[in-house]
């Protein structure tokens, strides 16, 4: 998630990384920086970094650094009072032969997504649901996430938790980004910003390796709302056009102080290091689920 | 005196459904902890005299007599002692309290050394190696149980799609330390009162955590120096029958359980410290606002002025909450993962994350096994080998299976 980001700040390459690979529909340059992956990068979503070797002379395998971006539910909870390595282990060992199964793809706050349910009730047994994700959060088999439309004039939002065994697939039908970390204001925005076609085609992107962000701006409906959205310093909104006393009193409620409070941050993330070693463990069997739905893939068109 | 509500009750019928709803009021003849108590008075004197109290379902009601309902709080168990900071003064002085010797480098690896001389040859024995008496499984045997670690919870589905959330424990390297047979045991302190009205039987001293022996006394060590151990962090002690005892030095892993079966697990709840009245007793406090001064989480009357003139023992105010030692009955096991020594144990266990429990074979009659389970405890075989290192219940979803079609 956008907020483990704020270890760019401890990490220059981590930083560097992330801007290349995010860095499509930005209005402001980039700033120029000698990039760690050279052209390899281009053509794969994902390569595997090849660390120098050790004393030893053999090469140790790292995962790349977007890795925590595009799985973030490996990560545990960073609470240090329920942390225990053993239980993560068999936790991630579980995650994975449940994705060996089902494709879980890589998606973010604000794509676009349709879920295929086992539903008893439905006619077909099978309820699918076509959303624009507007939230996701939980740590290994509880993660979850929330999709969002509008159907029949009525906004309908189904929270799905991803490792539930009743889930026959996920398909994201468009893969981009928003300018916020959760799109909970879509509630109180104009209808047509939530709602998308059940029957939405999965969209074909150009340029694989860079993940768009769509700098849309919502227009929110008149007051009253259902969250106090002038104090949240949402970036992808339309200016609130509220009075002045509700910027006031939002500044005086605000926590300014809070950005520069590491130790803060530090309690809310995974140390770099553990999640290297997070990701390093679960890398190499990823790579192989990947190569192999990509070889069924190609068969089934073939 | 009991303060109740008294009802002529000569219509009540024997067989007809009274509420059973469980209070601190116990029946005398069956103990059953019931909510409707009927008194009879047993002989006709000047002073009322009130000797039985029974519960509806052992009680014949021929004449007129009258019916208690319990209104009152418990108060029997209000003067018990629950929590000690120190250890009960029979056992042994534990800890070592570090001392700053000044010891170079060099002396400190070679005392290591010598503590990994001293243990290395006295690797754990298999227990099929010793000539255990293959004592037979009858349905009264009570089993050994197993110290392990609460590791967390994870969430787990069904085959129907129901999620299910089941608690994940770690058995640590548990070996058994000593066997005292029921003779012995029953004139301890606490056998003694264990027994008291019952049939002795052993006691089985399993210890878990092997660590550096450096950390405790020598008294403490002296413990292990039977078996030739290293030093064990912690001990418990399994009330076991005769026919499961185990030798000394024997492995306990988390193949001792079957997956499907029932087990207690008792550990210390979480410590939340000192408490108000709302959190600890589920006192409702006063309004919010609408003028409420100053009475927001408070307790408000603790006693009348008349009867007894006084607070009476029991009453509920704020004060220290959790860190209680509690049984959780019944769970049911459903996973067990040999290679790693792990049991996911269905529902949730006393404690906090990372803190030590106690599993055994339930308590519960109707739970209890019906086949023989692995007597006295599972042993590996011999060649290494595990038979299946993941097992699952029957109802669970396995994670490589594929995905649920309703």
């Amino acid at each position: 998630m956008l907020r483990r980001a704020v270890l760019q700040t401890f990490r220059q390459g981590l930083a560097q990384s992330f801007f290349k690979r995010n860095a499509v529909s930005l209005s402001e340059t980039t700033v120029t920086h000698q990039p760690i992956e050279t052209s390899d990068e281009a053509d794969e979503k994902s390569v595997s970094k090849q660390k120098p070797g050790d004393e030893s002379g053999n090469t140790v395998v790292v995962a790349p650094p977007e890795f925590r971006f595009m799985y973030p539910e490996f990560l545990p909870d960073p609470a240090m009072e329920r942390r225990n390595r053993l239980k993560e282990k068999l936790e991630r060992i579980d995650m994975l032969q449940r994705r060996s199964v089902v494709e879980i793809p890589e998606f973010y706050t604000g794509s676009v997504m349709a879920v295929t349910v086992a539903d008893a009730n439905s006619p077909n047994k099978f309820a699918r649901f076509v959303g624009i994700c507007i939230q996701r959060g939980g740590s290994g088999l509880r993660a979850w996430f929330i999709l969002r439309n509008v159907v029949d004039k009525q906004g309908v939002e189904i929270l799905y938790e991803m490792y539930c065994p009743l889930i026959q697939k996920i398909e994201v039908l468009r893969l981009e980004r928003r300018l916020d970390e959760s799109l909970l204001y879509l509630r109180d925005a104009l209808p047509e910003y939530s709602t998308f076609p059940l029957d939405m085609e999965p969209e074909r992107r150009l340029n694989n390796s860079v993940v768009p962000i769509n700098p849309l701006k919502v227009k929110l409906r008149p007051r009253p709302w259902l969250e106090r959205w002038e104090r949240q310093n949402l970036q992808g909104v339309e200016d609130l056009n509220l009075p002045q006393r509700f910027y006031d009193k939002a500044e005086k409620v605000a926590k300014p102080w809070e950005k520069y409070d590491l130790m803060l941050q530090y309690r809310k993330t995974i140390p770099a290091e553990e999640q290297e070693k997070i990701f390093a463990d679960v890398h190499s069997q990823l790579q192989q689920q990947e190569f192999k739905r990509k070889i069924r893939r190609r068969r089934g068109t073939d | 005196m009991i303060k109740a509500r008294k009802i002529d009750v000569s219509f009540l019928n024997k067989e007809s459904d009274f509420p059973m709803k469980p209070s601190g009021y116990m029946c005398v003849n069956s103990e059953r902890k019931v909510w409707l108590i009927i008194r009879k008075r047993k002989r006709e004197s000047k002073k009322n005299f009130w000797v039985v109290e029974t519960c509806v379902l052992c009680t014949s009601v021929d004449q007129p007599c009258e019916l208690f309902f319990n209104h009152e709080q418990v108060r029997t168990m209000s003067r018990v002692k629950r929590r000690t900071t120190h250890p009960p003064y029979w056992h042994v002085l534990k800890n070592n309290q570090r001392q700053d010797e000044k010891i170079s480098s060099d002396n400190l690896r070679f005392v290591r050394e010598v503590i990994q001389d001293k243990y290395k040859n006295k690797s754990p024995i298999k227990g099929s190696d010793l000539d255990i008496e293959k004592k037979e499984w009858d349905p009264k045997t009570k089993r050994s149980g197993v110290i392990a670690r609460n590791i967390g919870v994870q969430h787990m589905w069904e085959k129907d799609g129901k999620k299910v959330v089941c608690t994940v424990l770690h058995v640590l390297d548990n070996h058994v330390i000593r066997y005292v047979p029921p003779e012995e045991y029953a004139k301890s302190i606490i056998g003694a009162k264990v027994f008291r009205n019952r049939k002795p039987l052993g006691c089985l001293v399993v210890g878990a955590e092997a660590a550096n022996p450096d950390r405790f006394t020598r008294q403490y060590c002296s413990l292990f120096n039977e078996v030739g151990l290293l030093p064990k962090k912690r001990l418990a002690r399994f009330i076991v029958t005769p026919n499961a005892v185990l030798p000394p030095c024997t492995p306990l892993t988390a193949g001792h359980f079957v997956v499907g079966q029932a087990v207690d697990v008792y550990g210390k709840t979480i410590d939340y410290g000192f408490q108000g009245v709302v959190k600890r007793w589920g006192f409702k406090g006063g309004p919010a606002s609408h003028g409420a001064t100053k009475f927001h989480r408070r307790g408000g009357t603790i006693g009348t002025g008349r009867d007894k003139a006084r607070v009476w023992p029991g009453q509920k105010m704020p004060g220290h909450m959790g860190s209680e030692r509690r049984f959780c009955r019944g769970l049911k096991i459903v996973r067990i993962n040999m290679k790693y020594n792990v049991i996911y144990v269905k529902g949730t266990v006393p404690g906090p994350t990372n803190s030590i429990v106690q599993i055994f074979d339930t308590v519960l009659p109707r739970r209890k096994f019906t086949e023989a389970p692995p007597h006295p405890t599972y042993f590996p075989p011999e060649d290494g080998t595990l038979p299946q290192e993941d097992i699952w219940d029957s109802s669970l979803h396995v994670f490589g299976s594929p995905s649920i079609s309703v």
